[in-house]
Protein backbone atom coordinates (compact mmCIF):
# COMPACT_ATOMS: atom_id res chain seq x y z
CA UNK A 1 0.00 0.00 0.00
CA UNK A 2 0.98 3.42 -1.38
CA UNK A 3 0.60 5.93 1.70
CA UNK A 4 0.42 9.64 -0.02
CA UNK A 5 0.30 11.43 3.00
CA UNK A 6 -0.22 15.84 2.58
CA UNK A 7 0.94 18.00 5.38
CA UNK A 8 -2.36 20.45 6.19
CA UNK A 9 -1.28 23.88 6.48
CA UNK A 10 -3.02 26.16 9.68
CA UNK A 11 -2.74 29.54 10.12
CA UNK A 12 -5.09 31.19 12.52
CA UNK A 13 -7.07 27.85 13.28
CA UNK A 14 -7.97 28.31 9.76
CA UNK A 15 -7.03 25.43 7.05
CA UNK A 16 -5.14 27.19 4.09
CA UNK A 17 -7.15 27.19 0.67
CA UNK A 18 -3.11 25.55 -0.55
CA UNK A 19 -3.83 22.29 1.32
CA UNK A 20 -6.66 21.85 -0.74
CA UNK A 21 -4.18 22.44 -3.93
CA UNK A 22 -1.51 19.96 -2.23
CA UNK A 23 -4.78 17.26 -2.51
CA UNK A 24 -5.88 18.29 -6.24
CA UNK A 25 -1.71 16.85 -6.54
CA UNK A 26 -1.85 14.05 -4.22
CA UNK A 27 -5.00 12.80 -6.31
CA UNK A 28 -2.60 12.57 -9.51
CA UNK A 29 -0.14 10.92 -7.40
CA UNK A 30 -2.99 8.16 -6.20
CA UNK A 31 -4.12 7.49 -10.47
CA UNK A 32 -0.36 6.89 -11.10
CA UNK A 33 0.30 4.33 -8.81
CA UNK A 34 -3.06 3.02 -9.56
CA UNK A 35 -2.63 2.88 -13.25
CA UNK A 36 0.07 0.80 -12.15
CA UNK A 37 -1.78 -1.50 -10.08
CA UNK A 38 -0.73 -0.40 -7.03
CA UNK A 39 -2.91 -0.09 -3.78
CA UNK A 40 -2.63 3.59 -2.75
CA UNK A 41 -4.65 6.47 -0.70
CA UNK A 42 -4.20 9.35 0.42
CA UNK A 43 -4.55 10.61 4.11
CA UNK A 44 -4.31 14.62 5.40
CA UNK A 45 -1.79 15.37 8.41
CA UNK A 46 -2.62 18.42 10.27
CA UNK A 47 -0.49 19.47 12.96
CA UNK A 48 -1.64 22.15 15.37
CA UNK A 49 -2.48 22.95 19.23
CA UNK A 50 -5.86 22.06 18.30
CA UNK A 51 -6.52 20.39 15.34
CA UNK A 52 -10.11 18.60 16.11
CA UNK A 53 -12.00 21.72 14.21
CA UNK A 54 -9.79 21.98 10.94
CA UNK A 55 -9.33 18.43 10.82
CA UNK A 56 -12.96 17.77 11.19
CA UNK A 57 -13.89 20.47 8.18
CA UNK A 58 -11.31 19.00 5.74
CA UNK A 59 -12.49 15.58 5.99
CA UNK A 60 -15.67 16.86 5.64
CA UNK A 61 -14.69 18.79 2.95
CA UNK A 62 -12.82 16.33 0.83
CA UNK A 63 -13.81 12.63 2.34
CA UNK A 64 -10.78 12.02 2.89
CA UNK A 65 -9.08 10.46 6.29
CA UNK A 66 -7.43 13.14 8.37
CA UNK A 67 -4.89 12.67 10.89
CA UNK A 68 -4.97 15.83 13.25
CA UNK A 69 -1.71 15.78 15.49
CA UNK A 70 -2.08 17.71 18.53
CA UNK A 71 0.97 19.73 19.61
CA UNK A 72 0.14 22.25 22.56
CA UNK A 73 3.27 23.76 22.02
CA UNK A 74 2.13 24.49 19.26
CA UNK A 75 0.60 27.91 19.22
CA UNK A 76 2.77 29.68 16.91
CA UNK A 77 4.93 27.45 14.20
CA UNK A 78 8.17 26.97 15.30
CA UNK A 79 11.23 24.56 12.75
CA UNK A 80 12.33 22.84 15.54
CA UNK A 81 9.41 21.69 16.59
CA UNK A 82 7.50 20.61 13.52
CA UNK A 83 10.58 18.78 12.26
CA UNK A 84 10.67 16.69 15.47
CA UNK A 85 7.33 16.01 15.13
CA UNK A 86 7.03 14.74 11.83
CA UNK A 87 9.68 12.76 11.81
CA UNK A 88 8.32 10.81 15.36
CA UNK A 89 4.88 10.51 13.10
CA UNK A 90 5.86 9.88 9.87
CA UNK A 91 8.20 6.81 11.06
CA UNK A 92 5.10 5.46 12.21
CA UNK A 93 3.19 5.91 9.32
CA UNK A 94 5.76 5.00 6.97
CA UNK A 95 4.45 6.92 3.78
CA UNK A 96 5.96 6.61 0.48
CA UNK A 97 4.88 10.63 -0.76
CA UNK A 98 4.44 13.65 1.28
CA UNK A 99 3.44 16.91 -0.16
CA UNK A 100 3.75 20.26 1.25
CA UNK A 101 2.96 23.61 0.46
CA UNK A 102 6.13 25.49 -0.64
CA UNK A 103 5.19 29.11 1.72
CA UNK A 104 7.04 30.55 4.37
CA UNK A 105 6.05 27.90 6.24
CA UNK A 106 6.30 24.58 4.62
CA UNK A 107 9.72 25.88 2.64
CA UNK A 108 11.05 26.80 6.51
CA UNK A 109 10.98 23.35 7.71
CA UNK A 110 10.72 20.68 4.40
CA UNK A 111 14.53 20.40 3.30
CA UNK A 112 15.31 19.70 7.21
CA UNK A 113 12.78 17.03 7.24
CA UNK A 114 13.84 15.92 4.32
CA UNK A 115 17.33 15.60 5.38
CA UNK A 116 16.44 13.60 9.29
CA UNK A 117 14.03 11.15 7.07
CA UNK A 118 17.03 11.04 4.29
CA UNK A 119 14.20 11.47 1.72
CA UNK A 120 14.35 12.75 -1.68
CA UNK A 121 12.75 15.97 -1.66
CA UNK A 122 11.92 18.85 -4.91
CA UNK A 123 10.68 21.92 -4.25
CA UNK A 124 8.90 24.54 -5.72
CA UNK A 125 7.08 22.41 -7.61
CA UNK A 126 4.69 23.61 -10.65
CA UNK A 127 3.40 20.68 -12.14
CA UNK A 128 3.53 16.61 -11.87
CA UNK A 129 3.36 14.21 -14.84
CA UNK A 130 3.99 10.57 -15.77
CA UNK A 131 5.95 9.70 -18.73
CA UNK A 132 7.50 6.14 -19.31
CA UNK A 133 5.91 5.26 -15.77
CA UNK A 134 7.71 7.44 -14.09
CA UNK A 135 6.28 10.78 -11.82
CA UNK A 136 8.29 13.32 -13.86
CA UNK A 137 7.92 16.60 -11.47
CA UNK A 138 9.03 20.32 -13.21
CA UNK A 139 9.35 23.56 -10.70
CA UNK A 140 10.60 27.07 -11.87
CA UNK A 141 14.07 27.87 -12.49
CA UNK A 142 16.44 30.36 -13.55
CA UNK A 143 14.71 33.13 -13.35
CA UNK A 144 11.68 31.98 -13.95
CA UNK A 145 12.94 31.55 -17.63
CA UNK A 146 12.66 27.74 -17.68
CA UNK A 147 10.83 24.65 -16.35
CA UNK A 148 13.37 22.18 -14.85
CA UNK A 149 12.31 18.62 -14.98
CA UNK A 150 13.40 16.29 -11.97
CA UNK A 151 12.40 12.54 -10.78
CA UNK A 152 13.21 11.41 -7.32
CA UNK A 153 15.70 8.81 -7.01
CA UNK A 154 14.13 5.51 -6.16
CA UNK A 155 14.04 5.11 -2.31
CA UNK A 156 11.30 4.73 -0.04
CA UNK A 157 10.38 8.28 0.56
CA UNK A 158 10.02 11.63 -1.46
CA UNK A 159 9.08 14.99 0.18
CA UNK A 160 7.60 16.98 -2.75
CA UNK A 161 6.65 21.24 -1.71
CA UNK A 162 4.21 22.85 -4.06
CA UNK A 163 4.06 25.90 -4.96
CA UNK A 164 0.79 27.60 -4.43
CA UNK A 165 -1.55 28.09 -7.03
CA UNK A 166 0.10 25.57 -9.65
CA UNK A 167 -3.00 22.89 -9.17
CA UNK A 168 -6.20 23.57 -8.53
CA UNK A 169 -8.01 23.22 -5.59
CA UNK A 170 -11.35 20.53 -6.15
CA UNK A 171 -14.10 21.54 -4.17
CA UNK A 172 -16.33 18.75 -5.13
CA UNK A 173 -17.99 18.45 -1.36
CA UNK A 174 -17.94 14.83 -0.57
CA UNK A 175 -20.74 12.70 -0.34
CA UNK A 176 -19.31 10.74 3.25
CA UNK A 177 -16.70 12.66 5.52
CA UNK A 178 -13.42 10.92 6.05
CA UNK A 179 -12.42 9.66 9.32
CA UNK A 180 -10.64 11.90 11.90
CA UNK A 181 -8.02 10.71 14.31
CA UNK A 182 -6.50 13.02 16.91
CA UNK A 183 -2.99 11.54 18.06
CA UNK A 184 -0.94 13.40 20.60
CA UNK A 185 2.67 13.71 20.24
CA UNK A 186 4.98 14.05 23.04
CA UNK A 187 8.71 14.98 23.47
CA UNK A 188 11.65 13.62 24.70
CA UNK A 189 13.16 17.47 26.32
CA UNK A 190 16.85 15.63 26.26
CA UNK A 191 17.03 14.82 22.44
CA UNK A 192 14.80 17.96 21.39
CA UNK A 193 15.98 21.38 22.31
CA UNK A 194 13.08 22.97 21.67
CA UNK A 195 13.97 26.09 22.91
CA UNK A 196 16.62 27.29 20.43
CA UNK A 197 13.45 28.82 18.53
CA UNK A 198 11.19 31.03 20.53
CA UNK A 199 8.90 32.98 19.05
CA UNK A 200 8.09 36.40 20.41
CA UNK A 201 5.03 38.15 18.40
CA UNK A 202 3.28 38.38 14.97
CA UNK A 203 2.32 41.41 13.33
CA UNK A 204 0.71 42.44 10.20
CA UNK A 205 2.65 45.04 7.86
CA UNK A 206 1.01 48.15 7.42
CA UNK A 207 -0.73 49.34 4.31
CA UNK A 208 -4.05 47.92 3.36
CA UNK A 209 -4.05 46.33 0.24
CA UNK A 210 -7.93 46.55 -0.41
CA UNK A 211 -8.16 48.86 -2.76
CA UNK A 212 -6.17 46.97 -4.38
CA UNK A 213 -7.14 43.85 -3.83
CA UNK A 214 -10.82 45.59 -5.34
CA UNK A 215 -9.84 47.51 -8.40
CA UNK A 216 -11.18 46.97 -11.80
CA UNK A 217 -8.11 48.29 -13.18
CA UNK A 218 -4.62 48.04 -12.59
CA UNK A 219 -1.35 49.52 -14.36
CA UNK A 220 1.80 47.99 -12.71
CA UNK A 221 5.30 48.88 -12.59
CA UNK A 222 8.07 46.72 -12.19
CA UNK A 223 12.00 47.49 -12.18
CA UNK A 224 11.94 48.10 -16.02
CA UNK A 225 10.92 51.62 -15.19
CA UNK A 226 14.37 52.13 -13.67
CA UNK A 227 13.96 55.34 -11.90
CA UNK A 228 11.58 56.24 -9.19
CA UNK A 229 10.52 59.50 -10.96
CA UNK A 230 9.23 57.22 -13.71
CA UNK A 231 6.30 56.13 -11.70
CA UNK A 232 4.85 59.35 -13.01
CA UNK A 233 4.83 58.37 -16.46
CA UNK A 234 2.38 55.07 -15.06
CA UNK A 235 0.58 57.39 -12.89
CA UNK A 236 -0.43 59.37 -15.96
CA UNK A 237 -1.34 56.17 -17.99
CA UNK A 238 -3.55 55.24 -15.34
CA UNK A 239 -4.93 59.00 -16.16
CA UNK A 240 -6.79 57.73 -19.35
CA UNK A 241 -8.43 55.12 -17.36
CA UNK A 242 -11.94 55.96 -15.35
CA UNK A 243 -10.39 54.71 -12.00
CA UNK A 244 -7.27 52.77 -12.30
CA UNK A 245 -5.25 51.49 -9.29
CA UNK A 246 -1.39 51.23 -9.54
CA UNK A 247 0.35 48.26 -8.60
CA UNK A 248 4.03 47.05 -8.62
CA UNK A 249 6.43 44.58 -8.32
CA UNK A 250 8.25 43.70 -5.18
CA UNK A 251 11.53 45.11 -5.79
CA UNK A 252 10.00 48.58 -6.19
CA UNK A 253 8.79 48.20 -2.86
CA UNK A 254 12.06 46.93 -1.06
CA UNK A 255 13.93 50.28 -3.08
CA UNK A 256 11.16 52.28 -0.98
CA UNK A 257 9.89 53.76 -4.59
CA UNK A 258 6.46 52.68 -3.81
CA UNK A 259 4.42 51.53 -0.57
CA UNK A 260 3.63 48.09 0.75
CA UNK A 261 0.04 48.69 -0.52
CA UNK A 262 0.89 48.95 -3.72
CA UNK A 263 2.68 44.84 -3.76
CA UNK A 264 0.98 42.48 -6.21
CA UNK A 265 2.41 38.83 -5.78
CA UNK A 266 2.62 36.13 -3.11
CA UNK A 267 4.07 38.11 -0.63
CA UNK A 268 1.91 41.11 -1.60
CA UNK A 269 -1.85 41.32 -3.10
CA UNK A 270 -3.57 38.47 -4.83
CA UNK A 271 -5.45 40.91 -7.66
CA UNK A 272 -8.83 39.70 -9.42
CA UNK A 273 -9.16 42.92 -11.55
CA UNK A 274 -10.92 42.61 -15.31
CA UNK A 275 -7.54 44.47 -17.09
CA UNK A 276 -4.14 44.46 -15.40
CA UNK A 277 -1.16 46.57 -17.66
CA UNK A 278 2.19 45.18 -16.42
CA UNK A 279 4.81 47.75 -17.51
CA UNK A 280 8.26 46.44 -17.06
CA UNK A 281 7.52 43.25 -15.00
CA UNK A 282 9.60 40.22 -15.98
CA UNK A 283 7.42 37.31 -14.80
CA UNK A 284 8.43 35.60 -11.78
CA UNK A 285 6.61 33.01 -10.56
CA UNK A 286 6.30 35.18 -7.12
CA UNK A 287 4.46 38.25 -8.68
CA UNK A 288 2.63 35.92 -11.41
CA UNK A 289 0.76 33.70 -8.58
CA UNK A 290 -1.20 37.09 -7.72
CA UNK A 291 -2.45 37.81 -11.34
CA UNK A 292 -4.36 34.35 -12.04
CA UNK A 293 -7.80 35.69 -11.24
CA UNK A 294 -7.31 39.18 -13.85
CA UNK A 295 -9.55 38.68 -16.57
CA UNK A 296 -7.24 40.20 -19.35
CA UNK A 297 -3.56 41.04 -18.77
CA UNK A 298 -1.64 43.13 -21.22
CA UNK A 299 2.11 43.29 -20.91
CA UNK A 300 4.72 45.59 -22.19
CA UNK A 301 8.46 44.69 -21.93
CA UNK A 302 11.40 45.62 -23.88
CA UNK A 303 13.06 41.85 -24.03
CA UNK A 304 10.24 39.33 -26.53
CA UNK A 305 11.70 36.65 -24.90
CA UNK A 306 10.29 38.07 -21.25
CA UNK A 307 8.84 35.07 -19.39
CA UNK A 308 5.37 37.35 -18.82
CA UNK A 309 4.60 37.63 -22.16
CA UNK A 310 3.55 33.44 -21.85
CA UNK A 311 1.13 34.73 -19.27
CA UNK A 312 -0.47 37.68 -20.91
CA UNK A 313 -3.53 38.30 -23.52
CA UNK A 314 -1.60 40.89 -25.39
CA UNK A 315 2.30 41.43 -25.41
CA UNK A 316 4.05 44.82 -26.75
CA UNK A 317 7.39 44.60 -26.97
CA UNK A 318 8.94 47.98 -26.46
CA UNK A 319 10.15 50.53 -24.03
CA UNK A 320 7.48 51.16 -21.74
CA UNK A 321 7.88 54.94 -21.13
CA UNK A 322 8.13 55.29 -24.90
CA UNK A 323 4.98 53.42 -25.25
CA UNK A 324 3.28 54.96 -22.92
CA UNK A 325 3.98 58.44 -24.65
CA UNK A 326 2.76 57.07 -27.69
CA UNK A 327 -0.65 55.62 -26.37
CA UNK A 328 -0.78 59.14 -24.20
CA UNK A 329 -1.26 61.01 -28.01
CA UNK A 330 -3.22 58.20 -29.34
CA UNK A 331 -5.72 58.83 -26.20
CA UNK A 332 -5.85 62.45 -26.76
CA UNK A 333 -6.22 62.54 -30.50
CA UNK A 334 -9.38 59.75 -30.30
CA UNK A 335 -10.57 62.28 -27.26
CA UNK A 336 -10.67 65.63 -29.55
CA UNK A 337 -11.94 63.94 -32.89
CA UNK A 338 -14.14 60.68 -32.01
CA UNK B 1 32.98 36.58 16.08
CA UNK B 2 32.47 35.22 12.72
CA UNK B 3 30.07 35.22 10.27
CA UNK B 4 29.79 33.03 7.75
CA UNK B 5 27.96 34.02 4.58
CA UNK B 6 27.33 31.33 1.66
CA UNK B 7 27.81 33.25 -1.50
CA UNK B 8 26.89 31.48 -5.28
CA UNK B 9 27.65 32.75 -8.97
CA UNK B 10 24.49 33.12 -11.03
CA UNK B 11 23.70 33.85 -14.35
CA UNK B 12 25.52 34.52 -17.93
CA UNK B 13 27.20 37.45 -16.22
CA UNK B 14 28.52 35.24 -13.36
CA UNK B 15 27.74 37.94 -10.74
CA UNK B 16 26.83 37.33 -7.54
CA UNK B 17 23.08 36.24 -6.39
CA UNK B 18 20.72 39.20 -5.71
CA UNK B 19 19.82 37.70 -2.32
CA UNK B 20 23.46 36.63 -1.39
CA UNK B 21 24.51 40.12 -1.79
CA UNK B 22 21.58 41.01 0.82
CA UNK B 23 23.17 38.65 3.19
CA UNK B 24 26.69 39.77 2.80
CA UNK B 25 25.36 43.16 3.48
CA UNK B 26 23.70 41.91 6.56
CA UNK B 27 26.71 40.98 7.90
CA UNK B 28 28.61 43.91 6.90
CA UNK B 29 26.54 46.21 8.62
CA UNK B 30 26.55 43.71 11.74
CA UNK B 31 30.12 43.85 11.53
CA UNK B 32 29.76 47.55 11.76
CA UNK B 33 27.68 48.15 14.41
CA UNK B 34 29.39 46.30 16.66
CA UNK B 35 33.03 47.72 15.98
CA UNK B 36 33.37 49.23 18.67
CA UNK B 37 30.74 47.26 21.22
CA UNK B 38 32.17 44.09 20.94
CA UNK B 39 35.21 42.53 23.03
CA UNK B 40 36.25 40.99 19.78
CA UNK B 41 35.66 42.02 16.56
CA UNK B 42 33.47 40.48 13.97
CA UNK B 43 34.63 38.58 11.06
CA UNK B 44 32.99 37.76 7.89
CA UNK B 45 33.83 34.81 6.37
CA UNK B 46 32.44 33.53 2.72
CA UNK B 47 32.31 30.84 1.55
CA UNK B 48 31.29 29.65 -2.51
CA UNK B 49 30.73 26.05 -4.61
CA UNK B 50 31.06 26.20 -7.72
CA UNK B 51 34.05 26.54 -10.85
CA UNK B 52 36.52 28.15 -11.14
CA UNK B 53 35.26 30.62 -12.12
CA UNK B 54 33.40 31.29 -9.12
CA UNK B 55 36.62 33.30 -7.60
CA UNK B 56 35.16 36.21 -9.03
CA UNK B 57 32.02 36.28 -6.42
CA UNK B 58 34.99 35.89 -3.69
CA UNK B 59 37.15 38.91 -4.86
CA UNK B 60 33.90 40.97 -4.98
CA UNK B 61 33.01 40.12 -1.21
CA UNK B 62 36.73 41.18 -0.17
CA UNK B 63 35.85 44.41 -2.20
CA UNK B 64 33.15 44.89 0.09
CA UNK B 65 34.87 44.16 3.39
CA UNK B 66 34.52 40.30 3.73
CA UNK B 67 37.70 39.16 5.61
CA UNK B 68 38.21 35.25 4.19
CA UNK B 69 37.42 33.76 1.40
CA UNK B 70 36.71 29.96 1.02
CA UNK B 71 36.40 28.56 -2.53
CA UNK B 72 35.04 24.80 -3.11
CA UNK B 73 35.76 24.08 -6.54
CA UNK B 74 33.59 22.00 -8.01
CA UNK B 75 32.78 20.58 -11.94
CA UNK B 76 30.31 22.65 -14.00
CA UNK B 77 27.02 21.53 -14.35
CA UNK B 78 23.65 22.83 -15.74
CA UNK B 79 21.99 20.68 -12.48
CA UNK B 80 23.06 21.12 -8.99
CA UNK B 81 21.65 19.41 -5.91
CA UNK B 82 20.76 21.83 -2.96
CA UNK B 83 21.73 18.32 -0.65
CA UNK B 84 24.96 18.28 -2.76
CA UNK B 85 25.72 21.80 -1.83
CA UNK B 86 24.95 22.04 1.44
CA UNK B 87 27.36 19.38 2.77
CA UNK B 88 30.04 20.70 0.71
CA UNK B 89 28.97 23.71 2.30
CA UNK B 90 28.42 22.15 5.58
CA UNK B 91 32.37 20.73 5.33
CA UNK B 92 33.88 24.63 5.56
CA UNK B 93 31.68 25.59 8.38
CA UNK B 94 33.13 22.48 10.11
CA UNK B 95 36.88 24.03 9.64
CA UNK B 96 35.75 27.40 10.46
CA UNK B 97 34.22 28.88 13.83
CA UNK B 98 31.16 30.71 12.91
CA UNK B 99 28.49 31.81 15.30
CA UNK B 100 26.09 33.06 12.47
CA UNK B 101 25.48 31.91 9.14
CA UNK B 102 23.89 33.73 6.47
CA UNK B 103 22.52 32.27 3.01
CA UNK B 104 20.09 33.84 0.60
CA UNK B 105 16.75 32.57 0.20
CA UNK B 106 17.22 31.44 -3.16
CA UNK B 107 19.60 31.22 -5.71
CA UNK B 108 18.72 32.89 -9.39
CA UNK B 109 19.09 29.62 -11.02
CA UNK B 110 18.13 26.49 -9.18
CA UNK B 111 15.33 28.35 -7.38
CA UNK B 112 15.27 25.50 -4.75
CA UNK B 113 15.43 27.69 -1.34
CA UNK B 114 16.80 24.53 0.21
CA UNK B 115 20.75 24.96 1.04
CA UNK B 116 20.41 27.24 3.69
CA UNK B 117 17.92 24.88 5.45
CA UNK B 118 19.46 21.59 4.96
CA UNK B 119 22.83 22.95 5.85
CA UNK B 120 21.62 24.24 9.53
CA UNK B 121 20.22 20.72 9.95
CA UNK B 122 23.49 18.67 9.07
CA UNK B 123 25.31 21.56 10.97
CA UNK B 124 21.96 21.09 13.72
CA UNK B 125 21.78 24.81 14.46
CA UNK B 126 18.45 26.43 14.45
CA UNK B 127 17.11 28.20 11.24
CA UNK B 128 14.94 30.66 10.25
CA UNK B 129 13.99 30.91 6.25
CA UNK B 130 12.75 34.51 4.70
CA UNK B 131 14.33 37.28 7.27
CA UNK B 132 13.85 40.56 7.19
CA UNK B 133 15.32 42.29 9.79
CA UNK B 134 17.85 41.19 12.56
CA UNK B 135 18.42 42.34 15.80
CA UNK B 136 22.04 40.67 17.15
CA UNK B 137 21.75 40.43 21.16
CA UNK B 138 25.63 39.52 21.83
CA UNK B 139 25.55 39.77 25.38
CA UNK B 140 22.57 36.50 25.54
CA UNK B 141 24.33 35.29 22.48
CA UNK B 142 21.01 35.07 20.47
CA UNK B 143 19.67 36.66 17.48
CA UNK B 144 16.17 38.42 16.87
CA UNK B 145 14.50 38.13 13.58
CA UNK B 146 12.04 39.46 11.49
CA UNK B 147 10.33 36.20 9.23
CA UNK B 148 8.23 37.35 6.70
CA UNK B 149 4.88 35.52 5.90
CA UNK B 150 1.90 35.48 3.94
CA UNK B 151 -0.32 38.91 3.33
CA UNK B 152 2.40 41.13 4.90
CA UNK B 153 2.42 39.23 8.52
CA UNK B 154 5.79 38.67 9.55
CA UNK B 155 6.62 36.50 12.88
CA UNK B 156 9.53 38.25 15.33
CA UNK B 157 11.59 35.12 16.69
CA UNK B 158 14.29 34.98 18.79
CA UNK B 159 16.96 32.05 17.76
CA UNK B 160 20.09 31.48 19.85
CA UNK B 161 23.24 30.94 18.36
CA UNK B 162 24.97 29.76 16.54
CA UNK B 163 22.12 29.73 13.91
CA UNK B 164 21.55 29.83 10.12
CA UNK B 165 19.59 32.53 8.56
CA UNK B 166 18.30 32.63 4.98
CA UNK B 167 17.79 36.97 3.98
CA UNK B 168 14.98 38.01 1.59
CA UNK B 169 15.32 41.12 -0.40
CA UNK B 170 13.89 44.53 1.24
CA UNK B 171 16.36 43.40 4.43
CA UNK B 172 18.87 46.31 3.40
CA UNK B 173 20.32 48.01 0.39
CA UNK B 174 23.68 46.02 -0.75
CA UNK B 175 26.77 48.70 -1.08
CA UNK B 176 29.22 48.72 -4.22
CA UNK B 177 32.48 47.89 -3.27
CA UNK B 178 35.31 51.15 -3.49
CA UNK B 179 38.01 51.05 -6.06
CA UNK B 180 40.85 50.79 -3.51
CA UNK B 181 39.13 47.74 -1.87
CA UNK B 182 38.48 46.29 -5.07
CA UNK B 183 42.26 46.27 -5.91
CA UNK B 184 43.38 45.19 -2.75
CA UNK B 185 41.01 42.11 -2.77
CA UNK B 186 43.02 41.37 -5.79
CA UNK B 187 46.14 40.76 -3.32
CA UNK B 188 44.25 38.43 -1.21
CA UNK B 189 44.45 34.65 -1.02
CA UNK B 190 41.43 32.55 -1.43
CA UNK B 191 41.54 29.23 0.07
CA UNK B 192 40.49 26.98 -2.26
CA UNK B 193 39.11 23.12 -1.31
CA UNK B 194 38.66 20.73 -4.53
CA UNK B 195 35.68 18.83 -4.38
CA UNK B 196 37.47 15.06 -3.98
CA UNK B 197 38.70 16.55 -0.80
CA UNK B 198 35.16 16.21 0.68
CA UNK B 199 33.05 12.77 1.11
CA UNK B 200 30.73 12.28 -1.62
CA UNK B 201 26.79 12.77 -1.12
CA UNK B 202 25.14 11.39 -3.10
CA UNK B 203 21.94 12.71 -4.97
CA UNK B 204 18.46 12.25 -4.11
CA UNK B 205 16.94 13.29 -7.42
CA UNK B 206 18.06 12.78 -11.37
CA UNK B 207 17.89 15.85 -13.67
CA UNK B 208 16.18 15.20 -16.80
CA UNK B 209 16.13 18.66 -18.69
CA UNK B 210 14.96 22.01 -19.06
CA UNK B 211 11.96 23.17 -21.08
CA UNK B 212 9.94 26.26 -21.69
CA UNK B 213 6.89 27.04 -19.45
CA UNK B 214 3.47 26.35 -21.02
CA UNK B 215 1.37 29.79 -21.91
CA UNK B 216 -1.37 29.65 -19.64
CA UNK B 217 -3.13 33.28 -21.99
CA UNK B 218 -3.50 33.59 -25.20
CA UNK B 219 0.25 35.98 -25.84
CA UNK B 220 -0.95 37.89 -28.91
CA UNK B 221 1.70 39.63 -29.67
CA UNK B 222 1.12 43.57 -31.51
CA UNK B 223 3.34 44.49 -34.45
CA UNK B 224 4.17 47.74 -36.31
CA UNK B 225 5.01 50.54 -35.05
CA UNK B 226 5.58 52.15 -31.85
CA UNK B 227 2.27 53.95 -32.63
CA UNK B 228 0.66 51.44 -34.46
CA UNK B 229 1.24 49.17 -31.29
CA UNK B 230 -0.50 52.17 -29.14
CA UNK B 231 -3.25 52.31 -31.40
CA UNK B 232 -4.33 48.73 -31.81
CA UNK B 233 -4.17 48.49 -27.58
CA UNK B 234 -6.14 51.84 -27.75
CA UNK B 235 -9.12 49.77 -30.19
CA UNK B 236 -9.16 46.30 -28.09
CA UNK B 237 -9.39 48.02 -24.92
CA UNK B 238 -12.29 50.29 -26.52
CA UNK B 239 -13.60 47.12 -27.73
CA UNK B 240 -13.45 45.18 -24.05
CA UNK B 241 -15.19 48.64 -22.78
CA UNK B 242 -12.29 49.34 -20.70
CA UNK B 243 -11.45 52.46 -21.74
C1 LIG C 1 9.81 34.25 -1.28
C2 LIG C 1 9.74 35.32 -2.35
C3 LIG C 1 8.61 36.09 -2.43
C4 LIG C 1 8.49 37.06 -3.43
N1 LIG C 1 7.32 37.76 -3.52
C5 LIG C 1 7.14 38.62 -4.56
C6 LIG C 1 5.89 39.32 -4.74
O1 LIG C 1 4.96 39.21 -3.94
N2 LIG C 1 5.77 40.14 -5.79
C7 LIG C 1 6.77 40.33 -6.71
O2 LIG C 1 6.57 41.09 -7.66
N3 LIG C 1 7.95 39.70 -6.54
C8 LIG C 1 8.17 38.86 -5.49
N4 LIG C 1 9.38 38.26 -5.34
C9 LIG C 1 10.51 38.67 -6.20
C10 LIG C 1 10.51 37.98 -7.54
O3 LIG C 1 11.24 36.77 -7.43
C11 LIG C 1 11.20 38.85 -8.61
O4 LIG C 1 12.49 39.18 -8.18
C12 LIG C 1 10.43 40.13 -8.93
O5 LIG C 1 9.07 39.85 -9.15
C13 LIG C 1 11.02 40.80 -10.14
O6 LIG C 1 10.45 42.06 -10.32
P1 LIG C 1 10.45 42.78 -11.74
O7 LIG C 1 9.78 41.92 -12.74
O8 LIG C 1 9.94 44.14 -11.56
O9 LIG C 1 12.03 42.94 -12.05
P2 LIG C 1 12.97 42.19 -13.08
O10 LIG C 1 12.86 40.72 -12.94
O11 LIG C 1 14.30 42.82 -12.95
O12 LIG C 1 12.35 42.55 -14.49
C14 LIG C 1 12.40 43.81 -15.09
C15 LIG C 1 11.79 43.67 -16.48
O13 LIG C 1 11.74 44.95 -17.10
C16 LIG C 1 12.09 44.83 -18.46
N5 LIG C 1 12.59 46.15 -18.87
C17 LIG C 1 13.77 46.72 -18.55
N6 LIG C 1 13.84 47.95 -19.09
C18 LIG C 1 12.68 48.16 -19.76
C19 LIG C 1 12.18 49.23 -20.53
N7 LIG C 1 12.86 50.35 -20.69
N8 LIG C 1 10.95 49.10 -21.08
C20 LIG C 1 10.23 47.95 -20.92
N9 LIG C 1 10.67 46.90 -20.20
C21 LIG C 1 11.88 47.01 -19.63
C22 LIG C 1 13.13 43.74 -18.49
O14 LIG C 1 13.19 43.14 -19.77
C23 LIG C 1 12.60 42.78 -17.41
O15 LIG C 1 11.74 41.81 -17.99
C24 LIG C 1 9.54 37.29 -4.34
C25 LIG C 1 10.70 36.52 -4.22
C26 LIG C 1 10.81 35.55 -3.24
C27 LIG C 1 12.05 34.72 -3.18
N1 LIG D 1 27.15 26.76 -4.84
C1 LIG D 1 26.87 27.53 -3.79
N2 LIG D 1 27.86 28.17 -3.12
C2 LIG D 1 27.59 28.96 -2.04
N3 LIG D 1 26.35 29.17 -1.59
C3 LIG D 1 25.32 28.57 -2.23
C4 LIG D 1 25.52 27.72 -3.35
N4 LIG D 1 24.31 27.26 -3.75
C5 LIG D 1 23.39 27.81 -2.93
N5 LIG D 1 24.00 28.59 -2.00
C6 LIG D 1 23.36 29.39 -0.93
O1 LIG D 1 22.05 28.89 -0.71
C7 LIG D 1 21.06 29.87 -1.04
C8 LIG D 1 19.83 29.21 -1.62
O2 LIG D 1 20.14 28.48 -2.79
P1 LIG D 1 19.15 27.42 -3.45
O3 LIG D 1 18.90 26.35 -2.43
O4 LIG D 1 19.89 26.93 -4.65
O5 LIG D 1 17.92 28.17 -3.82
C9 LIG D 1 21.78 30.85 -1.95
O6 LIG D 1 21.19 32.12 -1.89
C10 LIG D 1 23.20 30.83 -1.38
O7 LIG D 1 23.32 31.67 -0.25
Amino acid sequence: MKEILVIGEIFSGQIRPVTYELITAARKIEAFFIRAGEDARIRVVIPASDPETPARKLAGDTGIDTIGVKITELETYNSDLYIYCLKKLLKQLNPSNILIAHTSQGRDFAPGLALELKSATISGVNGIRSEKNELIYSRPAFNNNKNMLLRPAAGPLRIITLLPGSFKADIVKAIKPGTVEIKEIDFAPTTYKKNRIRHLQSRQRSGENQALKKAKIIIAAGRGIKKPENLESIANFAQCFATAAIGASRPLVDMGWIGYKHQVGITGATVAPKLYIACGISGSSQHLAGIKEADFVVSINKNPQAAIFRHSDICITADLLEFIQAFLKVFINKKEQP
Amino acid sequence: MNILVCIKQVGNDGEMNLFDRHALEEALLIKEQFATKMPESVTITVVTAGPTTAAKVIRRAFGLGADRGYHIITKNSEYTSSLVTAYHLAAVAQRTHYNLILTGIISADMMAGQTGPMLARILEIPCATGVVKTNLNFKDNLIEVERERENGWRDIIAIDLPALLTIQAGINTPRYPRLSNMLAAGQKDIITIAETEIEPTPTRETYIGLENPEKTRAGLMLDGSLFDKAQQLFTILKEKNLL
